[in-house]
């Protein structure tokens, strides 16, 4: 628990910079491509497309080769493990968990599977008069292409309120128990009772799976055609 | 690890059952069509504009590929300028929102009947130079046409159609 100081035993390392960069560079991007769909910006809004998709790809295989703390096995809990932690949520006293917590761990999947919906349907999209349009809607007809815009729309509003509970989330825990997990997310390090004890990827796998995501998400910008 | 990955194929399913379930609602944005000719009008030119669409889109197509298919560009050319040709007849006086449909139409186009004309002028001026350079071999004076179209098209938006609520 915590000393007087209101800090806990040890400052360890918590999230690995690919983690951190993925989390920063969405937002980044994820404003920049909203505000350049909204003003009609529409090669700039695929460009932040493509980079989001990248983004997205790499998180989603960082979530299976990455460090401890961003791999999904990590911190995908079951309903019961879930509950449990959602009891705690009235108390308090925060206990720094080594990771997202279970509830974390479900709105970082809800947040990614937002995503997916959002990547995938925008690269689909025509817009109404036929003319602005993703990479893979020459694979649709105008309707589909109609039809998967609304769905851009639809998983966009899903995401913004995705996005005010995870906001909400981080000041209640900043607010009512008193934990800071912007900080952890800029500088990496976090205090815990005791060493985690985490294992960290090396920065060459890294490099391999961001190369093979940005092939992915520039293969696909180009209609999926070499 | 299968039970976890149980779960997250469960809430894609989930999530694909609630986009499925949208193609109903989405099909649905003129809702019923009042069996009158100014309703019958703002139906048909709902049809018009999107078989324009479907004829800018397959342009848009082509012009993705390493090797368009210059007859379909052409073709498709062809079937916006004629369609646009067409389009002073698309707007009966009474054929707005009341006529009962659900149109994107605003009053606008009846209550500035001369502003309007020129917007689609300069849209068939646009699509007859489309058809013209679509017969040609050269691929960047196709694609700077697609783009002068567009424009036409977003002016005359901007002014005449309600924006689209996302």
């Amino acid at each position: 628990m915590r000393d007087v100081t209101g800090q806990t035993a040890v400052r360890a390392r918590l999230w690995d910079g690919p983690t951190r960069i993925v989390h920063w560079a969405l937002i980044v991007l994820i404003g920049f491509a909203w505000w350049a769909g909204e003003t009609g910006r529409m090669d700039w809004h695929r460009l932040a497309g493509y980079a989001v998709l990248g983004l997205l790809v790499f998180r989603l295989a960082w979530g299976f080769l990455g460090s401890t703390s961003a791999r999904f096995a990590s911190f995908v809990k079951g309903p019961a493990a879930t509950l449990a932690y959602v009891r705690t949520l009235p108390s308090r006293a925060h206990k720094a968990v080594a990771g997202h917590n279970p509830l974390g761990g479900w709105s970082v999947l809800a947040i990614l599977a937002a995503l997916i919906v959002q990547v995938i349907s925008g690269l689909f999209s025509v817009d109404v008069d036929g003319l602005e349009s993703g990479p893979l809607s020459d694979r649709v007809d105008f309707d589909t292409g109609r039809l998967f815009a609304k769905w851009h729309h639809m998983s966009f509003s899903a995401l913004q309120a995705l996005v005010l509970l995870h906001i909400g989330a981080v000041v209640f825990y900043a607010v009512y128990k008193r934990a800071d997990l912007v900080r952890p997310m800029v500088t990496g390090h976090s205090r815990f009772e005791y060493d985690p004890g985490l294992r960290f990827a090396p920065l060459r796998r890294a490099l391999l799976v961001a190369a093979a995501a940005a092939f992915v998400a520039w293969w696909t910008a180009k209609g999926l055609r070499l | 690890m299968s039970f976890r990955f149980g779960k997250v194929a469960a809430a894609g399913a989930a999530l694909g059952v609630a986009m499925a379930a949208s193609v109903a609602l989405a099909h649905d944005d003129l809702g019923p069509i009042p069996n009158t000719p100014a309703g019958k009008a703002a139906a048909a030119r709902h049809e018009n504009f999107k078989q324009l669409g479907g004829a800018f889109k397959a342009i848009v197509d082509q012009l993705k590929k390493d090797a368009p298919d210059k007859a379909v560009i052409a073709a498709n050319a062809q079937k916006a300028n004629a369609l646009a040709a067409q389009q002073p007849s698309w707007f009966p006086k009474g054929s707005g929102a009341e006529s009962g449909v659900k149109t994107d139409a605003k009053p606008e186009i009846w209550g500035d009947p001369q502003g309007f004309a020129a917007a689609v002028q300069k849209l068939q001026a646009a699509t007859a130079k489309l058809q013209q350079v679509a017969s040609t071999d050269d691929m960047a004076a196709i694609k700077a046409q697609v783009q002068a179209t567009g424009g036409a098209c977003k002016t005359c938006h901007e002014t005449y159609r309600v924006p689209e609520k996302h």
